[in-house]
């Protein structure tokens, strides 16, 4: 190793330390707002043009992971369609009830702002996306950001004038306060590698079954409760251990996400130890 | 080679590796063509020419993959490493050297993430962080590395003619 080559990894090294404590101060907050808002039509352009050929290559690489989905949204799409009529018919009957109780509905005064994502973490173990609003659009680290049919798709972590970072569930830094809807056993959903979901701390007792559907409990104040999160997937049962390990899948396709609804009027509430 | 032109070189990969190369689910895993462009750069053209392409590369992948730019340069380092075993030549045939080094490049590139995921306050499950994200981005960096390595090696200037070094 030369004198020059070891000269430059010593730089680099220096660099890559600096820039992570610079990171960790907010300091380059600015150039990366500068970055995205430079480099973001160009990103789109290659996006598009890159699209079709990824599509290809992910459904020749994931085929039998096709087949199986297209059989189990089969089974989902008829029962759906019978729940569906039974819901609606529910829905009027709940605002029957309503009108004759004065019961208001439970967000009445939701507002959302609508985004687009415009770039993505390119790491394997991080689940992140941008999405064109920030600060200017009244966009605030902590909001709760959905799909249009209002799943989760994740928190807004970092902010920037006209950008935001959004942090996945599937993060593998992600947890979110959850329960079980039809038994309501609670519990914690966090991210793992590999874009996966588990719900946590779900005691061995509690009634839960492959097909439930899983949304958040709104303990701990960071969602608001009722959001759907996905349904499980697989549990698994051991006598030794003191919680169920509950496999769930998310309803957000969180890999295609194009456009997000960030939820404003909900901020995440800080609890003081008493 | 001039260091602009390694510069522009290496921020355009960056680019196409946040804007396209995401796209690309294999195993699960997103295959890091940056990482194994910069392997075959060094063991083609050698590491005093990879070195400040990392550089760049590292930090224009930070701001553009929404990644912690010191992170990213930090996962890229053991490159230079790795430079000083092709230096050696312990292994005679490049192609083989160069299928080692990619690797050993993406075990740590991926431990350097897994690691900036674990201080963050998260992803503690360590064989899931092995069996989903090391092993397959392994597998599919190794794999997408032999086209990658003939397009470097055909790109590869004449040495008897102008010398085109930093």
């Amino acid at each position: 190793m030369t004198a020059r080559t070891l000269a430059w990894t010593g730089f680099l090294a220096v660099a890559a330390f600096v820039l992570l404590v610079a990171g960790r101060l907010t300091a380059l907050d600015p150039v990366e707002n500068l970055t995205l808002t430079l480099t973001s039509p160009v990103q789109r352009i290659l996006h598009d043009a890159t699209t079709p050929i990824a599509n290809w290559v992910n459904d020749v690489t994931d085929a039998s992971g096709l087949s199986a989905e297209n059989k189990r949204l089969r089974a989902d799409n008829e029962r759906l369609m019978t729940e569906l009529a039974r819901a609606r018919e529910d829905a009027v009957q709940l605002r029957k009830l309503q009108d004759a109780t004065g019961i208001k509905q439970q967000f009445p005064n939701d507002t959302f702002v609508a985004a687009s994502v415009v770039a993505r973490d390119s790491s394997n173990a991080r689940r992140m996306v941008a999405i064109s609003r920030g600060r200017s659009d009244g966009v605030k680290d902590g909001m709760i950001v959905v799909t249009e049919g209002h799943s989760l798709v994740g928190t807004v972590t970092k902010t920037f004038d006209s950008y935001a970072w959004v942090t996945l569930i599937t993060d593998p830094t992600s947890a979110v306060s959850a329960m079980v809807q039809s038994s309501r056993a609670e519990g914690v959903v966090a991210g793992n590698y590999g874009g996966s979901l588990n719900m946590e701390f779900v005691g061995q007792g509690a009634a839960v079954q492959d097909g439930d559907f899983v949304i958040t409990s709104g303990i701990g104040g960071g969602y608001p409760p009722g959001i759907v999160i996905g349904r499980v997937s697989a549990v698994a049962t051991a006598g030794q251990d003191l919680f169920q390990k509950v496999k769930v899948d998310h309803l957000a396709s969180l890999d295609k996400l194009e456009q997000v609804l960030v939820l404003t009027s909900f901020l995440p509430k800080t609890f003081a130890q008493p | 080679m001039r260091y602009w032109v390694g510069g522009l070189i290496a921020f355009v990969l960056a680019l196409v590796q946040a804007s396209s190369v995401q796209q690309f689910h294999i195993l699960g895993v997103v295959p890091n063509l940056l990482l194994v462009l910069l392997t075959a750069w060094l063991v083609v053209r050698g590491l005093d020419d990879v070195l400040p392409m990392i550089g760049v590369a590292g930090i224009s992948l930070g701001l553009i993959g929404l990644q912690a730019p010191g992170l990213v340069l930090l996962a890229l380092l053991p490159l230079a490493g790795l430079g000083v075993i092709r230096e050696l030549r312990v292994v005679h045939s490049d192609f083989l050297l160069f299928l080692v080094l990619v690797a050993a490049a993406t075990v740590f590139y991926e431990s350097v993430m897994v690691l900036g995921v674990m201080l963050a306050g998260g992803g503690h499950d360590l064989v899931a962080a092995f069996t989903r994200d090391m092993v397959p981005a392994t597998a599919v960096n190794v794999a997408i590395a032999p086209p990658v390595y003939l397009v470097m090696r055909l790109a590869r200037p004449d040495p008897r003619g102008r010398r085109l070094s930093y």
